[in-house]
């Protein structure tokens, strides 16, 4: 398959609005690709999408990679017509000058769908005195120009309330690296999507039932994750994530996270999980035997959708592998086309 | 009580690799209660069943892990890095020997230039005689747990010190107490939980399958009675420490009433604790499911998180008998 085929739906759900609360387009692709392979496919009362492939013993394994990316809220329209806005899961400091599209969803109660084209602005340096030429903008110091000519010119295209996400092309970089936003976390939706027209292609019934969890509103406190694993009350839990690396410039070896094209990194333990250790030696093992690459996520930072998923009922033992990806949770995440692969296969092998 | 402690800190049991002390738990509880699990976190749940025609589900908890390390890197000439596994105090930990869960021995220093103030994870090492990352490899890998060596002294008037007190004292009371227990008219489930240290996330599950009508556990308290110390009404040698509040939850009070009348009519010493920072596993007791009647009977403890705890063995004593008494009535 060429690199390009490789990464179509990776690239369209790069693409796809999906800010923490307004994740409806990338559930619309994942639905799609979906469409016919599963068992059951059904949306629940957070709008996390779940589909069930049937498996031929006891037990369910969660699979879970979560839809929503870090973006914005609109809060205010001024009478300037720029918009002033609130940042989820953003370094402010990387704002300004970004291109981001502005939208909303009728399932949010907007009358139609909307997606608006705009930019980051601030007082640019020939305007900026003192202290203000020393010191990063703040998210206060910033709004979004749509170009609009005053406030009710703004208001026939957004209203506060509305979310925003940068506005990226996914490209190929040098190296086998690809460059797009959301890839924390549509790396792992796109590996389940992978997995699951996988499981049908090669006709594979695994061995216990597989619920392939898209969730909801991770980036803003893993609530999706939650319900989903309430309902579902798995057996055990696989979360597909991706994962900060601070591979290069001058982070020093001890510090660093993980490394590009080395494979999945499987955490241990980070803010949120103490992942579970046998199930991880397992992984491991797996990966070994089938010449699998992967790598153990070596700094103790971040947490994910695993935090709620282990605590669920009674607990569930969980296993996290992630993507290794520079500039995560900004306009510009940075992975390895080999990881991609590497995870697909380790996913794989855990499952049938 | 000093052997069953020795049991309990020679198996080492960092969060989440808390397995090795709860194989000691359980061979301790042999004959004391009618059946043991385990969940799929690693907490063990000894059951007892009541005598009452409707017995009320009391559900007890201490938790079986302390804090520790992970190993994230070891550099070329074979010095492994760590992270924290709870809430890690640097200076107290400076210059002491480690363990490793394999057994392989080091010694936690900060680097040379560090300042104290300046004490964090990034700044310290272990140093485990290895001269190359090669050597260093073969002994300890990426991910291995660890823990400040575990050490045990008795001092005078009953005292003892050492490590980890947090929280294999609240273990022993309730090891203990479900030796001591008979008659009991309600079920009584004794949770020993994982992963308090990071977040009581063990209780959390725990609670969760025995879905308690009231609960109680046993965990450790700061006092205020050593020079400096913050202005707090708990001291060592004051007896059992009926808690009322801590940062996480807010015992219910008909709970610390019960415990109190309990405590005056069998004339157990005691005292009431109200701690100001840190929390236990009562907090996810307290709201699982519909929630429960909560509360916790504390062991005054000084220098909580180094390698000195301080107890008063008569301070444990009147918590056993308070649980006993409590549990009994």
């Amino acid at each position: 398959m060429s690199m390009e085929a490789r990464f179509e739906l990776l690239r369209r759900l790069s693409h796809a609005f999906g800010p923490s609360g307004c994740e409806y387009e990338v559930k619309e692709i994942i639905e799609a690709e979906l469409a016919g392979l599963c068992d059951e496919l059904y949306t629940d009362r957070l709008n996390n999408l779940i589909a069930v492939v049937r498996g031929k013993g006891d037990g369910r394994i969660m699979l879970s990679a979560h839809t929503d990316e870090v973006g914005f809220m609109i809060t205010h329209i001024d009478d300037d017509g720029t918009l002033k806005f609130d940042a989820v899961g953003i370094d402010v400091r990387v704002l300004c000058g970004r291109r981001v599209v502005v939208g909303n969803d009728p399932k949010n109660g907007a009358a139609e769908r909307t997606r608006v084209h705009g930019i980051i602005g601030a007082k640019p340096i020939h305007l900026q005195k003192g202290d203000e030429r020393s010191r990063a903008n703040k998210v206060e110091d910033l709004y979004i120009d749509i170009g609009a000519a005053d406030k009710a010119d703004a208001e026939k295209y957004v209203s506060p309330g509305d979310y925003g996400t940068f506005d990226t092309e996914f490209k190929a970089l040098g190296g086998g690296c690809y460059v797009g936003k959301a890839i924390d976390d549509r790396f792992g939706c796109a590996v389940m999507v992978e997995t699951i027209k996988r499981l049908r292609k090669e006709g594979v019934t695994p061995g216990c039932d597989l619920y392939f969890a898209f969730t909801v509103r991770e980036e803003t406190g893993l609530s999706g994750a939650r319900t989903a694993a309430f309902e579902i009350n798995p057996t055990r839990a696989i979360v597909l994530e991706a994962t900060a690396v601070s591979d290069i410039a001058d982070v020093p070896d001890n510090l660093r996270v993980a490394e590009l094209g080395k494979g999945g990194a499987i955490s241990i333990m980070d803010r949120a999980t103490i992942y579970d250790t046998e199930f991880v030696q397992h992984a491991l093992e797996v990966a070994k035997q089938n010449g699998i690459k992967c790598q153990i996520k070596r700094y103790v930072s971040g947490g994910t959708d695993a935090g709620v998923i282990h605590r669920t009922r009674e607990g569930v033992p969980t296993l996290g592998i992630s993507a290794p990806c520079r500039y995560i949770h900004s306009a510009t995440s940075v992975f390895h086309g080999d990881d991609f692969g590497s995870v697909c296969e380790l996913v794989w092998n855990l499952i049938v | 009580m000093i052997e069953l402690l020795n049991k309990l800190f020679s198996a080492q049991s960092v969060s989440g690799g808390e397995k090795p002390v709860m194989d000691v738990i359980e061979a301790e509880l042999a004959g004391a209660c009618d059946e043991i699990k385990r969940d799929a976190l690693g907490n063990l749940i000894a059951y007892k069943r009541g005598k009452s025609s409707s017995p009320r589900r009391v559900m007890l908890a201490a938790h079986a892990d302390e804090i520790g390390f992970l190993v994230t890197f070891i550099d070329e000439k074979g010095f492994v890095r760590i992270s924290p596994v709870g809430g890690i105090n640097w200076v107290a930990s400076a210059y002491s020997v480690i363990n490793f869960e394999n057994g392989t021995k080091g010694v936690l220093v900060p680097d040379a230039d560090a300042k104290v103030g300046e004490y964090g994870a990034d700044k310290f090492y272990v140093d485990i005689g290895c001269s190359d990352r090669e050597s260093a490899e073969k002994l300890v890998k990426i991910g291995m747990r660890a823990a400040v060596a575990p050490q045990l002294v008795e001092l005078a008037g009953g005292r003892i010190a050492g490590r980890p007190l947090d929280d294999k004292i609240g273990c022993a009371v309730l090891i203990e107490a479900m030796r001591r227990l008979e008659g009991n008219p309600d079920d009584v489930y004794c949770a020993f939980t994982v992963q308090e240290e990071v977040g009581c996330r063990g209780a959390r599950t725990a609670s969760y399958a025995v879905m308690p009508d009231i609960s109680i556990a046993c965990d450790v308290t700061g006092v205020g009675d050593t020079p400096g110390a913050k202005p707090m009404a708990v001291k060592l040698g004051g007896g059992a420490a009926i808690k009322i509040k801590d940062a996480s939850v807010i015992c219910s009070p008909e709970l610390v009433q019960e415990l109190t009348k309990v405590a005056e009519e069998k004339g157990i010493a005691h005292q009431h604790e109200i701690l100001s920072a840190g929390g236990t596993d009562t907090s996810q007791m307290q709201l699982a499911g519909e929630g429960s009647v909560a509360g916790c009977i504390s062991v005054p403890t000084r220098y909580i998180h180094s390698g000195v705890e301080m107890c008063d063995l008569a301070d444990v004593e009147a918590c056993v008998q308070l649980f006993v008494s409590y549990l009994s009535r």
